[in-house]
């Protein structure tokens, strides 16, 4: 029997943690607030150190707290961030996403800075600030920046941060091992989807949707082993779903992959999501990571980068690069089902469709259905918010008040 | 070879694959047929393969695309031929050909541009008609936005 207005908007007959008020993905408000609550102290991943592997070279990088960064490594090799402002006149220091600058040169009047952040030229400096002003309290601003987890770049806006090892805890213990080599960025792509960020990183915490995907159907869900497979928890709202056996040759015209990755199990697979919006997937032959930088309350976009081996071989590449693409590039049969469907979410929970709730409520003992790892995120959430994702207004207080 | 025969191959492709007659693209391809999709991405300064086939991948792909949630928008491509180099000794042509791919919305029917870029064709004389050898699909643009299953 369908349900009228009223039985629309009741809560959902579940245990306040499973279940969420489905505007916290519409509100302009609450996403300003993530930004500064959530994006501006936490650490995020800007891009990998395979993009800056020489001196000089620097990648930008748009921080998910809204403010646009650099990433340069420096002449003692070491790789630092700043804020992609001049501050002279605000304006944007280095233009391209990629490139090399042993100066750092503001186009508008000049001003250069090294890649320490130290600026090193004011055009007519004396002439115009004579005594009052110089080049030492002309610096750029520097972003608590660290390597790790697989060469990546992570940064911090919040000078006051713990380290990144606190935040990520025990998280990545079980895929450490394997990215514990040199590592290399081969795919590079971006997708930008009018839906909210949370709701892909939903996407990549449960696996319940794998009813989507014909490709993992097939090789996964009908294999021995899929439902055996765990998502654990850890601090800070990280996941971690466990590894199977994926057997790709049940896709027609797929086969085995042959060239793995070292201590991998054939066909293994470990995906890690960690909070607020980054996802390891390690899927056999190919790394890949997801960095969501939320433009909006509405908009996402989602940088997807593929990762080999650095000592790959171009034959060992050629193959990696194949099965990347094969489910998750642009045209990959997997990547484009997941990205319709937060597109679906976000057309269905746009502001004024009434939308009302989001339910997270399968418990199959933590393993690959269960909805736990959604539920974990959110309580992260609700922490750093100080709001209930479940009553984000407190309207449930108020209305037992009146 | 007369130019036009070749121009009209080219052409045909992109009708072809508008059409979804995947079959009837098939059969403009030689048995040797390669197909890609590159890019070239400024952001981490490497040129990327998006998609790559022989001729039987391509049909396999087809095959197993209705089995896959997909975007139902329809695409045009829109193809001119730019250069066109013939080399006798091989009995081959290269061509070059600006391509946009248009996206109609199936809800309510807006077009939009969706991707522009090159195709870079191989194209086989040896036989009573052209066929292709090789298509390498260069893209400029590189955000796809949702993506889309069927090849460029």
């Amino acid at each position: 029997m369908s349900k009228n207005a009223a039985q629309w908007h009741e809560p959902p007959k579940f245990p306040t943690s499973h279940y969420v008020d489905s505007r916290i993905y519409t509100d302009h408000a609450l996403f300003e607030e993530e930004r500064q609550k959530i994006f501006n102290k936490t650490w995020y991943i800007a891009c990998h150190e395979s993009e800056i592997p020489n001196q000089y070279d620097y990648r930008t990088f748009q921080h998910p707290g809204g403010t646009p960064l650099i990433i340069v490594r420096g002449e003692d090799m070491k790789v630092r961030t700043f804020y992609n402002i001049c501050p002279h006149r605000g304006n944007t220091l280095l233009y391209d996403p990629s490139g090399s600058a042993k100066r750092i040169t503001c186009i508008f009047h000049a001003w250069s800075f090294d890649a320490q952040g130290n600026c090193t030229d004011i055009s007519r400096e004396e002439q115009g600030y004579q005594k009052r002003f110089c080049k030492a309290d002309a610096s750029l601003r520097e972003v608590k920046t660290e390597v790790g987890y697989g060469g990546f770049v992570w940064v911090n806006v919040d000078d006051n941060c713990e380290p990144l090892a606190k935040f990520v805890g025990q998280a990545m213990s079980e895929l450490e091992p394997y990215i514990n080599m040199p590592l290399e960025v081969f795919h590079y792509h971006r997708a930008i989807v009018d839906t909210n960020f949370k709701l892909w990183h939903d996407t990549n915490s449960e696996f319940y949707h794998d009813y989507m995907h014909y490709f993992n159907r097939v090789t996964g869900m009908m294999q021995p082993g899929y439902f055996d497979r765990k998502c654990v928890g850890y601090d800070n709202g990280h996941v971690l779903v466990g590894s199977m056996e994926i057997k790709y040759d049940a896709y027609a015209g797929s086969k085995e992959r042959g060239i793995g990755w070292p201590g991998l199990a054939q066909g293994g697979w470990i995906l890690i999501d960690l909070f607020p919006g980054l996802t390891y997937n390690l899927r056999t032959s190919v790394l890949r990571m997801d960095t969501m930088i939320p433009l909006g309350p509405t908009k996402v976009m989602i940088e997807y980068r593929g990762l080999g081996l650095k000592s790959d071989t171009p034959e060992q590449r050629a193959q990696r690069i194949y099965d990347h693409n094969t489910i998750w590039g642009p045209f990959g049969r997997n990547l484009h089902e997941d990205l319709l469907g937060v597109h679906g979410q976000g057309m269905a929970m746009r502001k004024g469709t009434d939308s009302r709730w989001v339910i997270q409520g399968r418990e199959e003992n933590s393993t690959i259905h269960d909805e736990v790892g959604m539920r974990h995120y959110y309580a992260e959430w609700s922490k750093r918010m100080g709001r209930k994702s479940f009553d984000p207004y407190n309207e449930r207080r108020v209305s037992a008040a009146a | 070879m007369d130019r036009n025969a070749i121009q009209e191959t080219i052409y045909e492709s992109c009708l072809l694959l508008d059409d979804k007659n995947f079959n009837g693209f098939l059969d403009l391809c030689d048995d040797g047929f390669r197909y890609s999709v590159t890019a070239h991405s400024p952001e981490i300064r490497k040129d990327m393969t998006w998609l790559d086939h022989d001729k039987k991948g391509m049909q396999t792909l087809f095959t197993q695309l209705p089995r896959h949630n997909s975007d139902h928008s329809p695409i045009t491509r829109h193809a001119t031929v730019y250069k066109m180099r013939i080399d006798e000794s091989k009995n081959e042509a290269n061509v070059v050909s600006a391509v946009q791919i248009y996206k109609t919305d199936l809800d309510g029917g807006a077009t939009t541009l969706f991707a522009v870029g090159k195709y870079v064709d191989t194209i086989k004389l040896n036989g009573s008609k052209p066929k292709l050898a090789k298509r390498v699909v260069k893209l400029d643009t590189r955000m796809l936005g949702i993506g889309y299953h069927i090849p460029f």
